[in-house]
């Protein structure tokens, strides 16, 4: 596909650029007007205080880029899809026009020798040669003005400089009195200038094509050299005949025009809604991305305008300006705060309470505080505004497309010992984004003194204050690890041959895998999951059947992943289990008794099963002794070092629990009348919610987030109905009405025929059961709420929609 | 002088088991007491609640065999409302109790009673070029028989010792007296075991296609099953076959000639009689398939008479409770049960009140009899009752192992016919699933029977009675206005695991054990054997108690795991 851009400026090489990293295949053209490759027009000022280095403001241009210079062009024919210049055509498949704007002027001044714009690299070339002793006449209050003006002082040709401003501002017209005067002051201390307010031109003479007096409202200016930066207009005549048009190319906020093939950016369009036009990089360079996205098939991307923020550095003042997306000049209920001090001042502007803009001159406030500020339309209070100055430690934000602050610069470039702008690429971007603070970079870097030996002291530092960190991270982790595991007997060399011995090293990796998904870790930490199991090996686990029907047990240890099974039976020491124990040697104690007296507050006690506390807690008694089940939980419970309730029975007494409760079961928590027990209910608890909590457990040493029920919020923190597969038929309203309908054959959803999917906190729809082969929902079935407790068994097991009571 | 020996927690059926034994100077085993020590009521909760939600509550009984519950109970209400559900769904629910039947044996031969037999030290001195060979004796095509594979068997049991592993396979029996297998037959055995753990992982798989999950599986409604989009997805028949084949290839080449090989090495045991029971066996058949054919038959025998099988009447059922902790001691029909709580505690030592009540199972009796149920009385049945299915694989069985019918009757004997009977379910489940797939073939996908709740009788009563992987279950209802007015589930462990009735006739498990010998009553791994030929699916702690009730030992059962 062949993609034209229309125009030489920073937009046009942008897209140019990422459209070619994005989709390497694409052709793309550049059409400029210009007889220089495209450079960055920002640094114009440069450029008219040293006019031979165009090089150093060149933009750079991805080599499969291909440039045409030298083209105006002058028509469009989009039923052909080519456009005209005076001398060529170029086909195209999609068009981007980054015309940019053409200057204001107050009249014509094409065949005059000494009046000028300020916009193009020829307009810098003839103010650079004309200006010598001749009375600069400057038109204009707005930064281009002011940057020009900046730059003209710091010339000695110039016999004299006016600024001819026609209101009583510069800059903005929001601008305080008090910065007013600041600017004015800073720029009047050259006697050769002079800010004439309230003024204009009224008439001129012109000889031989030359002007030779400028007469204003106010005086006579003679042998002048006239700048006109009053102002822009789109760039677009060419093509107003064939595209909607209003004061630029008219475009929706995916950028594209009433030509679908063709797209606008940049000061040359105007958003249809809104009528908004871009003026500051930031926002050109994301009306590009916009472009580009939809034109490379993301249709979802479209364009809002943001906070946007400038910086601006002129002369000794340093100027600093955010501006909400929201904010109107003309809003009567803007309020300013105005808080200055010597020649430093803070404005802002507030409406209802909301920051709008902020106008700093000399500020160290931190820009992107404030920007955060406006984003987040937050109610702020005078008084804070005051009291907290929301400094940056760093220093004035230079990037503001990167968010770099000053002090960080200084770091990176004392550091790395950087003396010019492209040996910072490597270490940050900033800079090099919209490039307006390019030059303000440049200059602190070489007002920055590097020494190479400090900076290599200073890297090799930083590099072993890191290795330290993690040593002494590593260090406090074995000492953990010790302290919390005295008993260690496997070693993990025996570990990884204990796992060859059952062939299971491919399935293990692939469990790992697994669970460190399941937990959504990153996969990073597969290794520290896979590390855990070794380790979980040796942590007792003792697990305690009460009133219960096995199904937790059997569970566990029967199903998930391949081989699962397996490797938990062999690599989780489960010490003491009533049914599965697999203690050995100790003739003379049981494995129970000599846990508890070995591995007091080391083990963790897994619970299965309601405690029974009806008649005594007789209802179950375990040993040759008759323990109740209740005295054994107690007894046991007070030495561990965790307590996990496993399946909806110890939750909250689950089905045993149920209406009348015949046998006055309740959960592990309210048994044991203490609030820290970790539970897993489910009917039964899924196996991989068990392993992933205890693995959790060994990796953190602490348990995973809980809820407000003390679930793991990793496994409970989903509503089944969410993560449905057959949530799509719920919102498109196709249920299963009567079993074994055609519905059900097509795996409809289940809510009228009872599921309870909607009111079940689990994450049972995106593990299921048995290695993932199926659950309820896949079954046809749909969901009772298993794991809510004894109220799935008193209100969700069935085949119902639930009947909400009246006082629901 | 006699000695008393308590052997508690075994159960993992329902509850926690406790057994007590009295042994003579002969360290023979005089007296025997079984007793359930946990009453959860869930028959009580059942009560008063919508006939149709019993399922979900009652499955909750067990969570082992867990779908058979559910099925029954389902089924129980089904037939107060005599409702029938279609074809379809009764297919669906075999194939998943079928395929839970032949999971439960090959879990309870390899993982939780083999270890009973073979000694795994003993498998590390094993020659395998030796043991490659021996295998052929067995099998014509020995399951993953080569001398390769079974050298890699060899090295990961060593592997294990070497990272210190040992632990779960470790109990103070090696080496005891009664191991009876060769290096290599122990290697054998090991290698099926290996193999068995992946096999049982692939059926519970199996399960979960029609069920949704296992345990507590989700599938069932009154009227049918829901899984009917798992039924028309023709990948998932195939996944469901392929697994069983499988599973067959196992059951042929591995399970079945362990099973001869067990028989040959413990001869002596068999025609001893070693944990044979009265021999009351009660079956109440069923597993239709193809026209008129079923896979189990019905019948009652009494003491051993193989010549009079009388045809099962559900009626002739009671429940009693004179030693049980419940109020009623008469003896009852299901129906009309009673399971309210009358706890007479245990002694003050802990031990139980032998001479009263002792147990929170009650005395199951047909016909005021005590009944062996499970695995070895559908066999004999199937075989007496010259059953065109069972017979065949039986006198096959008989013939390569040398075996009489009286000599299933015995420990070792239940363990063969559950090896016979697994082998058939899983033929079975092919016949089944061709049946399936012939009705869809023409068009019958229906998996529902349509009624309407409201217009259904308020009162009725009805009976789901199943043969399940351990013996006869029963789940009988009675509903009263429109609601479940009385509950009661009658499990095969209720009738082997049965008190003393009140003529002190004893239960299945306390009959077994009387007159073995203990060769060593501070390892009494006879008494587990037969304990575990019963299938009670636990693995237990064993605490043996002299006459003056102080600790002589303690020790740990190796086989230790289901999985």
């Amino acid at each position: 596909m062949r993609i034209v851009i229309v125009g030489g400026g920073i937009a046009a090489v942008y897209i140019a650029n990422t459209l070619i990293q994005k989709s390497p295949q694409l052709e793309v053209l550049i059409v400029s007007d210009e007889k220089h490759p495209p450079y960055d027009r920002i640094h114009l000022c440069k450029l008219v205080e040293d006019c031979t280095c165009t090089d150093s403001i060149e933009l750079e241009l991805h080599p499969k880029v291909k440039l045409e210079l030298n083209q105006k062009i002058v028509s469009i024919a989009p039923e052909e899809k080519r456009i005209f210049s005076q001398h060529a055509a170029f086909h195209y498949d999609k068009l981007i026009i980054a015309t940019g704007s053409i200057p204001k002027t107050l009249f014509d001044i094409s065949e005059l020798s000494n009046a000028a714009t300020f916009r193009s690299q020829r307009d810098c070339e003839r103010i650079a040669q004309g200006i010598n002793d001749k009375n600069v006449v400057i038109v204009g209050a707005g930064p281009i003005a002011l940057e020009l003006l900046d730059t003209l002082m710091r010339s000695s040709s110039p016999k004299s400089i006016t600024l001819l401003v026609r209101k009583n501002y510069l800059y903005s017209e929001v601008i305080s009195r008090e910065a007013l005067e600041l600017i004015r002051g800073i720029f009047e201390v050259d006697k050769r200038v002079q800010i004439q307010f309230n003024d204009e031109i009224i008439d001129k003479e012109i000889v031989d094509g030359r002007i030779t007096k400028v007469i204003t409202k106010q005086r006579e200016i003679k042998n002048p050299f006239l700048i006109f930066g009053v102002g822009i207009d789109p760039n677009i005549d060419f093509a107003r005949h064939t595209l909607e048009c209003a004061k630029g190319i008219l475009v929706d906020d995916r950028m594209q025009t009433s030509d679908p093939d063709i797209y606008c950016v940049g000061e040359a369009a105007e958003v249809r809604h809104g009528g908004f036009i871009a003026g500051r990089v930031k926002e050109c360079t994301l009306q590009a991305d916009i472009a580009i996205a939809n034109l490379l098939g993301d249709q979802d991307r479209v364009f809002r305008k943001e906070v946007a923020i400038d910086g601006l550095k002129v002369g000794s003042f340093l100027f600093a300006d955010v501006s909400a997306t929201d904010f109107n000049p003309k809003d009567s209920d803007n309020e300013t705060i105005l808080i200055a001090h010597k020649d430093r001042i803070d404005q802002y502007i507030v409406k209802n309470d909301r920051l709008k803009r902020f106008i700093g001159i000399n500020t160290n406030i931190d820009l992107l505080a404030i920007k955060q500020l406006m984003e987040h339309d937050s109610v702020i209070d005078a008084a804070y505004l005051y009291s907290n100055r929301l400094m940056s430690e760093s220093g004035r934000l230079v990037c503001s497309c990167e968010g770099v602050h000053e002090q960080e610069l200084i770091d990176i470039i004392k550091e790395n010992a950087i003396t010019s702008f492209g040996e910072l690429k490597e270490h940050t971007k900033a800079g090099r984004v919209c490039g307006r603070c390019k030059q303000d970079i440049c200059t602190i870097i070489s007002s920055t003194p590097v020494d190479p030996t400090e900076a290599a002291r200073l890297r090799a530092e930083k590099v072993a204050m890191a290795q330290a960190a993690e040593l002494e991270k590593v260090r406090a982790r074995i000492e953990k690890y010790n302290r919390l595991h005295p008993k260690n007997q496997l070693s993990s060399e025996n570990f990884h041959e204990a796992l060859e011995s059952y062939e299971m090293s491919r399935e293990f990796n692939r469990w790992v895998s697994m669970i460190t998904a399941s937990m959504h870790l990153h996969p990073q930490f597969e290794e520290v999951v896979g590390e855990s199991v070794v380790q979980l090996n040796k942590i007792p686990i003792i697990w305690l059947e009460l009133s219960d029907c096995t199904g937790n047990s059997e569970a566990f240890i029967k199903t998930s992943h391949p081989k699962v099974d397996d490797l938990i039976l062999k690599y989780i020491s489960l010490d003491y289990h009533e049914l599965l124990m697999a203690a050995s040697g100790d003739q003379s104690e049981s494995a129970l008794e000599s846990i508890l007296h070995n591995d007091s507050e080391k083990f963790l006690l897994i619970v299965e099963g309601a405690v029974p506390l009806g008649m005594d807690g007789k209802f179950l008694r375990i040993g040759p002794k008759g323990e109740t089940g209740v005295e054994l939980l107690r007894r046991v419970s007070k030495k561990a070092a965790a307590i996990i309730a496993v399946g909806s029975c110890a939750y909250d007494g689950g089905v045993v629990a149920a209406e009348p409760n015949p046998t006055g079961a309740v959960g592990v928590s309210e048994a044991l009348g203490r609030e820290d027990i970790i539970n897993l209910p489910g009917c039964p608890t899924n196996p991989i919610n068990i392993v992933g909590t205890l693995l959790h457990y060994i990796m953190f040493d602490e348990f995973p987030k809980l809820d407000a029920h003390n679930r793991p919020e990793w496994a409970y923190g989903f509503r089944v109905h969410d993560n449905c597969e057959r949530r799509g038929h719920y919102d498109a309203e196709e249920f299963v009405r009567e079993w074994g309908d055609e519905g059900a054959k097509k795996g409809w959803c289940l809510f009228e025929m009872g599921c309870k999917g909607p009111y079940a906190d689990l994450n049972c729809s995106l593990v299921k059961f048995n290695e993932g082969t199926s659950w309820p929902v896949q079954a046809g079935h749909g969901c009772f709420g298993c794991g809510q407790g004894k109220i799935a068994f008193d209100r969700y097991a069935n085949n119902r929609k639930l009947e909400e009571k009246a006082n629901d | 002088m006699t000695k008393k020996i308590i052997i508690d927690p075994i159960t993992r059926i329902e509850g926690h088991l406790r057994l007590e034994v009295e042994v003579d100077e002969n360290n023979i085993i005089t007296e025997a007491w079984a007793s359930g020590q946990l009453f959860r009521g869930i028959e009580t909760i059942l009560k008063g609640r919508d006939p149709r939600d019993s399922g979900l509550i009652a499955q909750r009984i067990c969570g082992v065999c867990t779908n058979v519950h559910y099925r029954a109970s389902i089924s129980a209400v089904e037939a107060a409302y005599g409702i029938e559900i279609p074809d379809n769904a009764e297919i669906i629910r075999n194939l998943v109790t079928l395929s839970l039947f032949v999971q439960d044996h090959i879990v309870h031969y390899y993982h939780l009673h083999s270890l009973d037999f073979v000694d795994i030290t003993s498998a590390l001195n094993a020659d395998c070029a030796k043991a490659s060979h021996d295998a052929e004796s067995w099998s014509q095509h020995p399951y993953r028989n080569s001398q390769g594979h079974l050298e890699s068997v060899k090295e990961k049991l060593e592997g294990f010792v070497k990272a210190g592993r040992l632990g779960l396979f470790t109990n103070g029996y090696w080496g005891h007296s009664t191991y009876r297998f060769s290096p290599e037959e122990n290697l054998i055995h090991m290698n099926h075991y290996l193999e068995a753990l992946r096999i049982q992982r692939e059926l519970s798989k199996a399960v979960a296609i029609f069920a949704g999950k296992t345990p507590h599986p989700q599938n069932l409604v009154v009227g049918g099953v829901t899984s009917v989009a798992d039924m028309l997805n023709p990948q998932r028949l195939n996944d469901f076959l392929f697994i069983i084949k499988e599973v067959r290839d196992f059951i042929e080449r591995a399970y079945i000639p362990d099973m001869v090989m067990l028989i040959n090495a413990y001869r002596d045991s068999i025609k001893a009689g070693e944990g044979r029971t009265v021999g009351n066996f009660m079956c109440c058949g069923g597993y239709r398939f193809g026209k008129n054919r079923q896979l189990f038959e019905n019948g009652v025998i009494r003491g051993h008479n193989f010549e009079h099988v009388e045809p099962f009447d559900p009626t002739k059922i009671t429940e009693e409770a004179s030693r049980s902790w419940y109020e009623n001691d008469t003896p009852l029909s299901p129906y009309e049960g009673d399971t309210t709580p009358f706890y007479t505690d245990l002694n003050d030592d802990g031990s139980l009140k032998t001479e009263g009540k002792y147990t929170w199972v009650k005395a199951p009796r047909y016909d005021g009899d005590v009944m062996e149920v499970g695995p070895l009385a559908r066999m004999i049945m199937g075989y007496v009752k010259h059953s065109a299915i069972i017979r065949p694989y039986m006198e096959r069985f008989m013939k390569r192992s040398d075996m009489e019918l009286l000599d299933f009757s015995t420990g070792l004997g239940r363990n063969a016919a559950r090896a016979v009977e697994a082998q058939i379910c899983c033929d079975y489940l092919f016949d089944t699933m061709s049946d399936l797939i012939e009705n869809i073939k023409y068009y019958d996908e229906t998996t529902w029977t349509k009624y309407v709740f409201e217009e259904l009788p308020s009162e009725a009563r009805g009976a789901g009675i199943f043969e399940v992987p351990r013996g006869v279950l029963g789940h009988f209802v009675r509903i009263e206005e429109s609601k479940i007015a009385n509950y009661q589930a009658v499990v095969p462990t209720t009738w082997n695991a049965s008190p003393k009735g009140i003529n002190q006739d004893r239960g299945a498990y306390e009959e077994a054990l009387i007159g073995l010998q203990l060769s060593d009553p501070s390892a009494p791994l006879e008494v587990l054997r037969i304990v575990h030929s019963f299938d009670p699916c636990l693995a237990c702690a064993v605490h043996v108690i002299d006459a003056t009730k102080k600790e002589l030992s303690h020790y740990k059962i190796m086989n230790t795991y289901s999985l």
